[in-house]
């Protein structure tokens, strides 16, 4: 498989899903440069409860990422299914977390930080 | 003759993408060494049909040739992606999924004649065209595809499709999304007989029949009643499935789902008002042979078996052929299993037995599997290859092992990936490590879903 091969497949299968690459991409951006004008350092601030719903955010792909596919959670059986579905949960979770732990920095202010 | 150079009407934004990402690629290429030389030359280079591998040829030879001629004879504006007529007739995906305009597809400075080939002077290196006009070659790409042969099975026709509780994944995108409701509304009923069918020929996406049943059986679990209805399989053969660890892990399967099998059985006629069916009796040798020689066989046989059966819902898989013209020019096959219904080539070089200037691709060649697109993904290469090679006058340097691959859906959501070929009693070809094809996947399903569709245009473009 060339270069082309590979990049012409990609362009082909997200295609459908450009503007929901697009809109993610500006959401977590915007909340992120919002954030950093504030001051917000992501090794700087700490949140409990964004880093809990990052995580419940990341584990309801074991309900919508199968349904997303037109499958269900109980077709995931071999260990390369259960590896590729583990691979998306993560990172889902860690995309959340991007734009969760900003925003609570931006909704409690620097008063809840601790370096 | 109507025909023209093909010329984009503008770029796109999609085109612009694809030129941007394909530029950045293409500067690799070259610095690493990998892309070929285009050899100059005059000739004149015909392909019958743009489907998969027509337009693959078409794509890969315009970039490898500089000078040559090149005609492509398609007269549809529409490319239709046929591996996802399943899964349109199984009510995952809408049918405009799978369209595109050809125009997409087709190279710049290709002559598309926009017409039905009606003929084929091999001997004068001729072919006629739909409005009588004669197109001269010097080499002849046949990728014509297959034709379904509807009108073998008495009574039945592929207008019917949708109507009367019949269904067809293979009739065209609207008989699949009739189909698709063909299946609702026994479905509806609540209870009734569906009879799944197959064809005593070799026929495309072999695993599609084997893939309505599954879907179908899905469908009827998630109602709720599934004791209420009854699935009947009829195949004309011993086997459902040419690859042995599938056929046996199906047989298995549908014996598990309460799907019962009749064997060696074929459709020869269908009342659609009484909803009946009949099937004859074909015997064991029926495998593999074509047509020809079924009907050869059967109007030679007295007292034949017939059975008569009733159906709230028929899945049928007509005999298929290559195209009439085909088989009535001496590019088909003279002797052997696939005389008189198939192309007659080699089947590892894919250059024809007696006329050296001719090459098939995808589902017209005679061959005794490779009738699905993952074959055309194999075979392009190679055609491009030694029709290059042939073009210069050396020896032929690249064969075919056989290579085909069907996901085999078995339920909605999961399926297998099954990749063989022509060796070893049809062993496993397996492209992934990762993934076992004797294993049910939910990934392999997603790639069905997601994936391949991707992976086919990208074919077509010549570009895998």
């Amino acid at each position: 498989m060339t270069m082309t091969g590979i990049l012409t497949i990609l362009m082909y299968a997200l295609a459908p899903f450009l503007w929901l690459i697009v809109t993610s991409v500006v959401l977590l951006l915007t909340v992120q440069l919002l954030a950093h004008l504030r001051g917000y350092r992501i090794l700087g601030y700490r949140c409990l409860g964004a880093n809990l719903a990052a995580i419940a955010v990341g584990l309801t792909g074991l309900w919508w990422i199968p349904l997303f596919t037109h499958s269900r959670l109980a077709y995931v059986a071999s260990v390369f299914d259960w590896i590729a579905l583990i691979g998306a949960l993560f990172a889902t979770a860690i995309l959340a977390w991007l734009v969760l732990h900003p925003l609570s920095f931006l909704l409690r202010g620097k008063s809840a930080s601790s370096a | 003759m109507s025909e023209q150079d093909h010329e984009p009407s503008r770029l796109n934004r999609r085109q612009f993408l694809k030129y941007g990402a394909g530029a950045g690629a293409a500067g690799l290429l070259y610095s690493s060494g990998l892309q070929a030389r285009a050899l100059a030359t005059k000739s004149r280079i015909v392909i019958l049909g743009g489907g998969a591998g027509g337009m693959a040829m078409a794509n890969r030879l315009s970039r490898r040739l500089d000078g040559a001629r090149i005609s492509l004879v398609e007269p549809r504006e529409v490319h239709h992606y046929q591996p996802g007529w399943t899964l349109v007739a199984s009510g995952v995906w809408n049918p405009e999924k799978t369209m595109r305009p050809n125009s997409r597809f087709v190279p710049n400075g290709i002559n598309w004649i926009r017409q039905l080939a009606a003929g084929i002077d091999a001997a004068n290196r001729k072919v006629e065209l739909e409005d009588g006009s004669q197109l001269d070659y010097d080499y002849l790409i046949v990728a014509t595809g297959l034709q379904l042969n509807y009108q073998l099975i008495d009574g039945m026709s592929p207008d019917l499709v949708g109507s009367h509780g019949i269904g067809s994944v293979y009739a065209s995108i609207e008989g699949a999304t009739r189909t698709r409701d063909a299946i609702d509304a026994w479905i509806a009923q609540g209870s009734g007989k569906g009879i799944f069918t197959a064809a005593p020929t070799p026929v495309k996406c072999a695993g599609a029949p084997l893939k309505m049943t599954f879907t179908t059986l899905s469908r009827l679990e998630a109602s709720g009643r599934r004791e209420a209805f009854q699935v009947e399989y009829m195949a004309p053969g011993d086997a459902l499935f040419t690859q042995p660890y599938i056929n046996d892990f199906v047989k298995q399967r549908f014996d598990d789902q309460g799907v019962t099998r009749r064997h060696h059985y074929r459709l020869s006629a269908i009342d659609p008002q009484a909803r009946k069916a009949e099937f004859t009796f074909v015997g064991p040798d029926s495998e593999f042979t074509s047509h020809h020689e079924l009907r050869e066989a059967e109007f030679s046989r007295e007292g034949e078996r017939k059975v008569v059966t009733g159906y709230d819902f028929i899945h049928v898989v007509p005999p298929m052929s290559a195209p009439d013209y085909l088989k009535s020019s001496d590019l088909i096959a003279q002797d052997g299993p696939f005389r008189g219904e198939w192309l007659d080539v080699d089947m590892h070089t894919l250059q024809h037995n007696r006329y050296p200037e001719v090459f098939g691709i995808g589902d017209v060649i005679g061959a005794p599997i490779n009738k699905t697109a993952a074959s055309v993904k194999a075979q392009a290469p190679v055609v491009e290859a030694n029709l290059i090679a042939q073009l210069q006058g050396q020896t032929l340097p690249r064969r075919h092992n056989g290579y085909t691959s069907c996901p085999m859906i078995t339920g909605i959501g999961k399926a297998m990936l099954v990749e063989f070929g022509y060796d070893n009693d049809f062993a496993f070809l397996p492209s992934f490590p990762f993934i076992d094809p004797r294993d049910e996947s939910w990934v392999t399903w997603v790639m069905k879903d997601r994936m391949l569709q991707p992976a086919y245009y990208a074919v077509l473009e010549g570009r895998a």
